[in-house]
């Protein structure tokens, strides 16, 4: 009995040294290096004890945000919003607060301000779980129309109220400073957060609902457990993260400016994934999330801190000695950022699920090497059939229904609608040349970058990276010009180039690596734009030679730069005046690409490979190949958007391209793309740009009202409305076009007054 | 009579492993010419690993592949095909989001110089359907719109436009209504008039013994019995499955010569 006993394995306890061979203990191993190379490069400010609670208070409000954005996570979703959600909150409650504003209390402040973020929280999860938009897409969307919001509601500037803050709500404004102990009281509600985090994903039913749901969401739902609820109150948690940090952040500013949580999704993501959370779904730990998130902030606040040194400067005659920083210019911080989170991203899959560690440590000391789990054997994606009876009735229909049946017609008549609409507003001068050409420059922008971003679309891939690739080559060109001296044509292949290799990545690291499309196009949008600003450092670069503007140009005046322009009065004279040669560019890619995708294999190919990927490659199509060259090509229009980009406006701004890959996901999907693939033509998809530019025209419109004023809506209201758009137009292609919302709401009519007949099919 | 012509594929001793998992044991299988062939066993008893080492999409451990008597390697899924070697795998593999056609000649549209001859693809495809004598409305229609059954069809006229000699139906009744099943078992008795062999891998013994000439059954990849179906019961198969033996196995024309003694 007693050898019985001894024999009996013990209830199975995690050993400490399994504990040690944990991913946290390695991140706390590489937070100790990191710190010390800090140390070593800026001794001036690491060395310091201030340096370690600095860093711990600034990861704070992240790590704050890394305990809910672990949950969603977890849970298979995206939250992008988060760092606009800090901004709307700060904002809200600021004009909430403010004496220049509406001057109320404290609490109705910060209630309010709550109160915005849960809304955020429960649109993010009733668009994704009850209407069925893709995550990336709902919050993405999210970011944009809260950063615009942010700047709408600020009109960009400062709001501060640091003298009423010392008269009310000085308890709220003591959790931003420091207290008795000498260190930040953010740091002490970050462990709280951290604290019930670990306990409620660890212990809790929430906590287990939410791995299920993450790690098969069918098989949770057949075991009962809600899972629409689970992602939603996932959401919910990240918003009051979110709004928690937000309203921290105030606490220690005693103010907001419209930059408050720029970028800050791009952190909190990365922390998280390299807290050991599989982008996957299903895996994940609050600690391994907090971790992160201050391994994050190091990287983040190393990078940024710069290396004191001492410049000589000639004054006049006289020779100083300043001391300065070398810091890394701005941009490069996203741009490592990007890089981070790619890497992070790659970690789980290749590393952890490969058992890489594991198995070398097996292979150095000569024992069996720990058999290889199955990578990537997710559910079988089999034939779609969800039954769309709109082809059925396309077969049927004859005349003008055969035209209504058709993907694009919605976008078709829309651009005829809306041009009309604009005419009617101002019929002095929406039918002018200028506007005309204007309306197709815009046009010609979107429908660059639609054209590439279709054949991604219709693979079942996204590109959300096209807006920043555009940057990067824009920046390339103008960076290779101004400062390197490069002739223009070397400039502008080197710049396509550039986009290409973008393209490359973008594909190596979808396709090769196996990571979704969103997450590798993720890493991109914020490296491109990152690169693109570094590289002109930030500024704007302008003063290219003439024949490169000539690509920017009208067709008239590249004719009259080589001296053969027709003359005035004549028709060919009109129709060079109106068209500009990036338009006709623009044309020519979108004939060769439409030709591409309709009429040969290759575009049969996309289509087969976006509507289902393991039937195409049964069959024998390589479509790996196929993905590949289509994020490539989606890169290289963008690159070219961005060349025209600068050549138009004879200089290249940082901001260029930003929002643009919104109104380009917008066109495709408006146009017949369907944002899980398998759709999408290069017709509709021009029409679809047609579509964005004419309401973007729109909406930047002079509206002349009755009594003579005028009125023009701003900027960044118009950024709100585009993202409502985006959002509406993949809520329409789910519902109506693929879901047959209609026909579903009139056969539940129908079954509800013959019961009898319904119950007989069933 | 099926013993005196060879065999149109003939697998012997047949091992494969994955890691410390035997998942085939010296397994031997034949089929005729225009046979129709039902593939039986428990779960996990190696019917697919079977099939798909016979594909080529996983390669054998040892043993010989025998087509038309020819030693074979192969490497790949489309290797075989070249073999007249079709299979159609359970949940059909089509694309929802292309017309019927287009997935008839999924990955290898006739082509014109550059472009998809889109009228000899719809021309060939109504040809491979009346074959078939399955009716759907249109080529044109899209897959996403028809039912189970129906893109069953547009799977087997997939296959069969290959021209193939033998159809490998991996659990061809699964997700089929009891029409559907029957319109089915219609079409693999015209394959058989055609003179397609056909291997059935199911779990439904009955559709097997309606349309089948002959049974196999696997056990933790071993043969455990090969029975003709005209001279068996579901009942003695059903024993075979469950308490089956290598020992006891023996070919259908042994246990046809035991009957009769």
């Amino acid at each position: 009995m007693a050898v019985a006993t001894v024999s009996s394995p013990k209830p199975s306890r995690r050993l400490p040294l399994e504990l040690i061979g944990g991913w946290e203990v390695g991140l706390i191993l590489f937070m100790a290096l990191l710190y010390l190379v800090g140390v070593f490069i800026n001794p001036v400010f690491f060395g310091k004890a201030d340096a370690l609670v600095s860093v711990l208070r600034d990861t704070a409000r992240v790590g704050i945000m890394a305990v809910g954005m672990t949950f969603v996570i977890v849970n298979k979703d995206l939250d992008l919003s988060v760092g606009s959600t800090v901004g709307l909150v700060a904002t809200v409650f600021s004009i909430c607060f403010a004496r220049s504003h509406y001057d109320l209390g404290i609490v109705p402040s910060i209630l309010a301000a709550v109160a915005f973020g849960v809304a955020v929280g429960l649109v993010n999860g009733f668009l994704v779980t009850t209407l069925r938009v893709p995550s990336f897409i709902t919050t993405l969307t999210m970011l944009f129309i809260g950063r615009g919001l942010v700047l709408g509601l600020t009109g960009g500037k400062t709001i501060s109220y640091s003298d009423k803050a010392t008269s009310d709500g000085g308890w709220f404004f003591a959790l931003g400073a420091n207290n008795g102990f000498g260190f930040n009281n953010q740091i002490l509600v970050f462990a709280l957060v951290a604290l019930v985090g670990v306990f409620a994903l660890a212990k809790t039913r929430w906590g287990y609902e939410t791995y299920a749901t993450g790690g098969n969401e069918m098989a949770a739902s057949y075991a009962g457990i809600p899972t629409k609820r689970v992602r939603i109150r996932a959401y919910v948690l990240s918003a009051l993260c979110a709004t928690l940090a937000g309203l921290l952040n105030v606490a220690q500013d005693k103010g907001v400016t419209s930059q408050y949580g720029q970028g800050a999704e791009l952190i909190v993501i990365a922390a998280v994934i390299v807290g050991g959370a599989s982008i996957l779904g299903g895996r994940g730990r609050v600690l391994g999330g907090a971790l992160g998130a201050m391994l994050v902030t190091l990287i983040d606040k190393v990078l940024r801190e710069g290396i004191p040194m001492t410049r000589i400067v000639k004054v006049g005659d006289v020779e100083m000695q300043v001391q300065g920083m070398a810091q890394l210019p701005p941009g490069a911080v996203p741009a490592f950022l990007g890089i981070i989170l790619l890497l992070a991203v790659l970690i789980e899959p290749w590393i952890i699920r490969r058992q890489v560690f594991p198995r070398l440590l097996a292979r150095l000391r000569g024992r069996p090497l720990p058999p290889l789990i199955e990578v990537g054997g997710v559910a079988i994606e089999g034939a779609q059939t969800k039954g769309s009876t709109a082809s059925d009735k396309a077969l049927r229909a004859r005349g003008l229904g055969k035209f209504l049946a058709r993907r694009d017609a919605a976008a078709i008549m829309l651009t005829i609608v809306l041009w009309a609409v604009g005419l009617y507003l101002r019929p002095d001068f929406w039918g002018s040349i200028d506007n005309s050409f204007n309306l197709l420059l815009s046009f010609t922008e979107v429908g660059l970058l639609s054209i590439g971003l279709t054949y991604v679309i219709a693979n079942g891939d996204i590109d959300l990276s096209v807006g920043s690739v555009l940057a990067l080559s824009g920046a390339t060109a103008a960076f290779l010009m101004k400062q390197l001296g490069f002739d223009p044509w070397s400039a502008v292949f080197i710049a396509l180039a550039a986009g290409a290799a973008a393209g490359f990545v973008n594909a190596l690291l979808t396709v090769r690596f196996g990571l979704p499309a969103f997450v590798a196009t993720l890493g991109m949008f914020y490296m491109a734009r990152g690169i693109g600003a570094w590289m002109v450092a930030g500024r704007q670069l302008s003063g290219f030679s003439e024949n490169f503007n000539l690509l920017g140009r009208k067709l008239i005046e590249v004719l009259r730069y080589f001296g053969i322009a027709p003359e005035p009065g004549s028709l060919a004279y009109e129709i060079a005046a109106a068209l500009s040669v990036q338009t006709i560019f623009m044309l020519l890619v979108a004939l060769v690409a439409g030709i591409v995708l309709a009429k040969t294999p290759f575009g049969q190919m996309v289509y087969a490979t976006g509507g289902n990927r393991r039937a195409a490659e049964y069959a024998g199509i390589n479509t790996n190949r196929v993905r590949f060259l289509s994020l490539v090509f989606s890169a290289l229009c963008a690159a070219a958007a961005g060349v025209i980009y600068i050549a138009f406006l004879r200089s290249f701004n940082p901001s260029a391209g930003q929002l643009r890959e919104l109104d380009a996901i917008a066109a495709v999907i408006i146009g017949g793309g369907s944002i899980f693939g398998g759709y999408g033509t290069v017709i509709g998809a021009l029409a679809g740009a047609a579509v964005i530019a004419l309401i973007r025209a729109l909406l930047s419109l002079q509206v002349l009202l009755p009594d003579g004023s005028s009125f023009v809506m701003p900027q960044h209201w118009v950024n709100v409305f585009i993202g409502l758009i985006l959002i509406t137009a993949v809520l329409g292609d789910i519902w109506f076009r693929q879901g047959d919302l209609v026909g579903s709401i009139r056969r539940r009519f129908a079954r509800r007054s013959t019961p009898a007949k319904g119950s007989a099919h069933a | 009579m099926p013993e005196t012509k060879t065999p149109l594929i003939q697998m012997r001793n047949i091992n494969k492993a994955f890691g410390p998992v035997q998942a085939l044991k010296d397994v031997n299988f034949t089929l005729a010419p225009g046979e129709i062939l039902g593939l039986v066993g428990d779960n996990s008893a190696g019917k697919s690993t079977l099939m798909k080492v016979l594909t080529g999409a996983y390669h054998r451990d040892t043993g010989d592949v025998l087509v038309d008597g020819q030693p074979t390697d192969f490497r790949s899924p489309h290797e075989s095909r070249d073999k007249g070697i079709e299979m159609i795998y359970q949940d059909f593999a089509l694309c929802g989001n292309m017309d019927i056609a287009q997935n008839i000649f999924l990955g290898r549209w006739p082509r014109r110089g550059l472009f998809v001859d889109r009228k000899r693809m719809y021309a060939d495809a109504e040809a491979v359907l009346s074959r078939l004598k399955v009716d759907v409305n249109s080529v044109f229609q899209k897959v996403e719109s028809l039912s189970g059954g129906r893109q069953q069809s547009v799977a087997i006229a997939r296959a069969i436009s290959f021209n193939p000699r033998v159809v490998i139906l991996d659990e061809p009744t699964a997700n089929l209504s009891v029409m559907a099943t029957e319109r089915l078992l219609e079409t693999m008795a015209e394959l058989k008039r055609q003179g397609v062999a056909q291997i059935i891998i199911s779990h439904r013994l009955t559709d097997i013994f309606e349309v089948g000439d002959r049974i196999m059954v696997l056990k933790r990849g071993q043969n455990v019995g090969d029975r003709y179906i005209a001279h068996t019961d579901e009942h003695e198969v059903l024993e075979l499955i469950v308490s089956g033996t290598p020992e006891t196995a023996i070919t259908a024309d042994q246990a046809l010569a035991a009957r009769a003694a």
